[in-house]
């Protein structure tokens, strides 16, 4: 087998995917194959210092807070049932309630989607019908 | 250097009594926990957002977010780990509204104040340039895989993109960070 092979390989390696086998074969390949070995090195210290950098804090701009908490002032409080949020919530609620539906290919979308789209395209079929029927009775005899 | 400069993860959680008081609307208990999680929330924002004025935007939207739901925070998940998904959440949400805007990179400041040196001859400024450079579509799902270790699944649902083109994104988006900090090293 090839290099292209175990490239292919490598990054499920890393991502912890690969059965007992194919590790077994992968590690075989990397002790005498130079090029992969150091491909996975690489790999590994870009990895690395990314998960660093991901412990590293940056600092906002100065006077976040301020400008934060200036925002936050201009809301209604937290608690306070504004129609926005009441509906807002309640869906929240029915996407926790259903979940999400799995698609071919691994992409999931809510299942509160579906059902806008479902309440829109009913909308619009009502509408629909009843510009036919009004066409319907206003047509001369 | 060992970046321990992580203020927010070794705070206590907020109390309750001062939780309560922030979900009572009173803004200066609110803006307490804002001083305390603003590198938290920032760096999130900045990472998944590649720039600073969009970083800062997104971060404030978070906080807001955080300000609204307060009454809603169980302490089943760290105040942390909840106010976390909600700067990631706001985060994605502000890519998809907003067209990313040219910006020169600039390396952030480290609140430690230090030139971060990550390992292996990677530094901060040659990272976040690299992260900068590459396309949207393979920054944040390489961001959210590698530098938070999402699993792939949560990717596929955050960014709503089927989890095979999310581990694509995520090889290429390796590949050419590899290749970029390889040659920087070279170079
Ligand atoms: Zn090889």
């Amino acid at each position: 087998m090839d290099c292209s092979y175990f490239r292919a390989r490598i990054n499920h390696y890393v991502d912890g995917e690969l059965g007992y086998l194919e590790t077994a074969e992968l590690q075989g390949h990397l002790s005498f194959c130079a090029d992969c070995a150091e491909e996975l090195a690489q790999m590994s210290e870009v990895r690395g210092a990314m998960a660093t950098w991901g412990r590293t804090e940056l600092a906002p701009p100065p006077g976040f807070a301020e400008r934060v908490a200036a925002a936050a002032a201009l809301e209604p409080k937290p608690g306070e049932a504004t129609v926005g949020r009441v509906v807002g919530d309640a869906l929240d609620a029915l996407d926790d309630t259903l979940g999400r539906i799995p698609l071919p290919g691994g992409r999931t979308i809510p299942v509160k989607n579906v059902l806008g789209y479902g309440l829109a395209a009913a909308a619009v079929l009502i509408q629909v019908e009843r510009y036919l029927r009004r066409a319907r009775e206003l047509k001369p005899l | 250097m060992t970046p321990s400069n992580l203020k927010w993860a070794t705070l206590p959680d907020p109390t309750p009594a001062e939780l309560a008081r922030a979900a009572d609307g009173e803004v200066e208990a609110f803006k307490t926990i804002v001083e305390r999680y603003q590198g938290m929330v920032y760096s999130v924002a900045y990472n998944v957002l590649g720039n600073h004025t969009d970083a800062e935007d997104a971060a404030q939207e978070a906080f807001l977010r955080c300000y609204r739901k307060l009454p809603q925070y169980r302490s089943e998940a760290t105040f942390s780990t909840w106010l976390f998904r909600l700067a990631l959440n706001s985060s994605i949400d502000y890519k998809r509204r907003e067209r990313r805007r040219p910006e020169p990179v600039e390396v952030p400041d480290v609140a430690a104040g230090e030139q971060a040196e990550l390992g292996d001859g990677i530094t901060a400024a040659t990272l976040t340039s690299a992260l900068h450079d590459l396309p949207n579509d393979y920054r944040v799902p390489t961001v959210l895989r590698d530098i938070y270790g999402l699993p792939y699944q949560e990717i596929a649902d955050l960014t709503a993109r089927p989890l095979g083109t999310v581990k694509v994104m995520v090889h290429r988006g390796r590949a050419s960070l590899r290749l970029r900090l390889q040659a920087e090293r070279e170079a």
